[in-house]
């Protein structure tokens, strides 16, 4: 019996430890929430570093919930000014600027050859959900252009760049938007076509205010700005700013 | 040291319900029941809310219809592999709902097993609401089955037999003996395959994508509006912790209330025949 009561108060010890995030100086433990489009260029540039991919909105949204982030990357201004603006983010630099594109399966099984091409009766098209950078840049684009007609023929918002690319890579979409260098990280599977206009596209990146690991934080941002990083991103098919 | 124990299984039985309540109560303080009203009656909200509804009712009536008979085949025919089938027919249950997802896709994508001799007739079924009913039969289909054949295992045998030599056919007597016997269960049963569909989330976004008014359930909606209006997704989130309630009320009070009324059905089923 005695024991079991133990066994109970131990229990108790534990389970009101769990939550406390003990502070740490080690580079390892450094998290970066990411745009989905970064996942390949920075999963190469820092391998040992924890990463967040999804959409920008969604990080954006996890931040101010309070999620332990020590960097903040997104694929647009819009999060970050807006982070910035209430406190959760210190001042977004931009790192990397990119290029939408439409893609269609290797095989091109709509015959899609141009922006035109995606209107066409039984197209089926997939696209970012309203608010996730890609999906925004996307509705601007075709408003630019004249071509809001493609907006009938989306069969699924996706809530972030990976979402977009996977319907097309497997064939079940006729073709998506996504970023160039999206197109460049799926290789075959998938073929580019530029578009008549191009949306200002850039990436910012900022120390999260919160943040526990402030010097690795710091790092990180100096590795991506730095010589490597903007190696690292040309690479990728990023542009540079 | 009794009072030791007695304590420490208090505190865990307190520490267990707060863990388990407090988010759902968290969720009905986060907005006030005039925003959470607001919320519901946005489009979006009121789109999902009809996308799960239609496609929650057909895969339900594929469901009942396919499943009832399957599971009085498998309760009551004894032959080799029987147990094999009973566990693979369950596999879905615990199987993670990416792999569902995923799964789906192999079988009905444009590349699929079967997606290729669809796609040569023209028949796609990724990205349509047909994949939503699709993933939800696929994910809620065994709860019912499972708790069908234990419904129907669960019906005295003797009482088939009567059934039988009174000159009653097998169909009669499924549909006059077992069916009436075995209610309850299948009430139960169908709750909770009705649970498991409303909540599918993983298979559905992965096989159906996400459309407002077409494809995007429920969960689906949630996620979807988390940044661009969290109250909306609250206020789905709040209307499913009441949807999930009523289910469960329904499979608690479903028995006690069908126990009472078989028993007047065993009495007249026999005698009943003309």
């Amino acid at each position: 019996m005695r024991r079991l009561g133990w066994l109970f108060a131990a229990a108790l010890i534990v389970a009101s430890c769990g939550g406390g995030d003990a502070p740490s100086d080690e580079p390892e433990a450094l998290t970066v929430f990411a745009a989905a489009s970064l996942t390949e260029v920075f999963q190469e540039l820092a391998p040992n570093v924890t990463f967040n991919f999804a959409g920008s909105d969604e990080l954006a949204t996890q931040i101010r919930e309070g999620a332990s982030a020590d960097v903040y990357a997104a694929a647009g201004p819009r999060y970050p000014e807006e982070l910035a603006a209430q406190g959760f983010l210190e001042a977004p630099q931009v790192f990397a600027t990119n290029r939408l594109v439409v893609v269609v399966p290797a095989d091109n099984p709509a015959g899609i050859e141009s922006v035109d091409d995606l209107a066409a009766d039984g197209v089926r098209v997939v696209i970012g959900a309203e608010g996730v950078p890609v999906g925004d840049y996307t509705r601007s684009v075709l408003e630019t252009t004249g071509a809001e007609d493609v907006l009938d023929n989306v069969v699924s918002n996706e809530e972030d760049v990976k979402g977009v690319a996977g319907k097309v890579v497997s064939g079940d979409a006729d073709a998506g938007f996504v970023y160039i260098t999206d197109a460049t990280a799926a290789g075959d599977d998938l073929r580019a076509i530029e578009l008549p206009a191009q949306p200002l596209i850039e990436y910012p990146i900022g120390i999260v205010t919160a943040s526990e690991n402030y010097h690795a934080a710091e790092g990180f941002v100096e590795l991506v700005l730095g010589e490597e990083g903007r190696q690292a991103l040309r690479a990728a098919g990023f542009g540079l700013p | 040291m009794r009072r030791a124990f007695e304590l420490g299984l208090a505190v865990a039985t307190g520490l267990a319900l707060a863990f388990l309540l407090l988010p759902m109560l968290a969720l009905f303080l986060r907005i006030s029941p005039a925003e959470l009203l607001d919320a519901l009656t946005s489009e979006v909200a009121l789109d999902a809310l009809w996308v799960s509804l239609k496609t929650g009712l057909i895969a339900h009536a594929f469901v009942l219809l396919v499943g009832t008979p399957a599971a009085y085949f498998l309760a009551t025919k004894r032959f080799r592999g029987r147990g094999v089938l009973v566990t693979l027919v369950e596999l879905p249950l615990v199987l993670p709902p990416a792999v569902a997802g995923i799964a789906l896709l192999a079988l009905f994508g444009r590349r699929g097993l079967l997606g290729e001799t669809l796609d040569a007739f023209g028949i796609q079924i990724p990205l349509t609401q047909a994949a939503v009913v699709l993933a939800v039969v696929f994910v809620a289909a065994p709860f019912y089955i499972r708790q069908a054949i234990a419904s129907f295992e669960g019906v005295d045998p003797a009482l088939i037999d009567a059934s039988r030599t009174l000159g009653a056919s097998p169909a009669r007597t499924f549909r006059r003996v077992a069916l009436p016997l075995a209610s309850s269960g299948l009430g139960a049963g169908s709750a909770l395959a009705w649970a498991r569909g409303t909540g599918e989330f993983g298979a559905t976004i992965m096989f159906a994508g996400s459309l407002q008014g077409v494809t995007q359930t429920m969960p689906l909606a949630i996620y979807a509006q988390l940044d661009l209006d969290p109250d909306v997704a609250i206020a789905i989130g709040a209307l499913l912790v009441l949807v999930s309630l009523t289910v469960l009320l329904a499979v608690k009070l479903l028995p006690s209330w069908t126990r009472f009324t078989s028993a007047s059905l065993i009495r007249s089923a026999p005698s009943g025949s003309s």
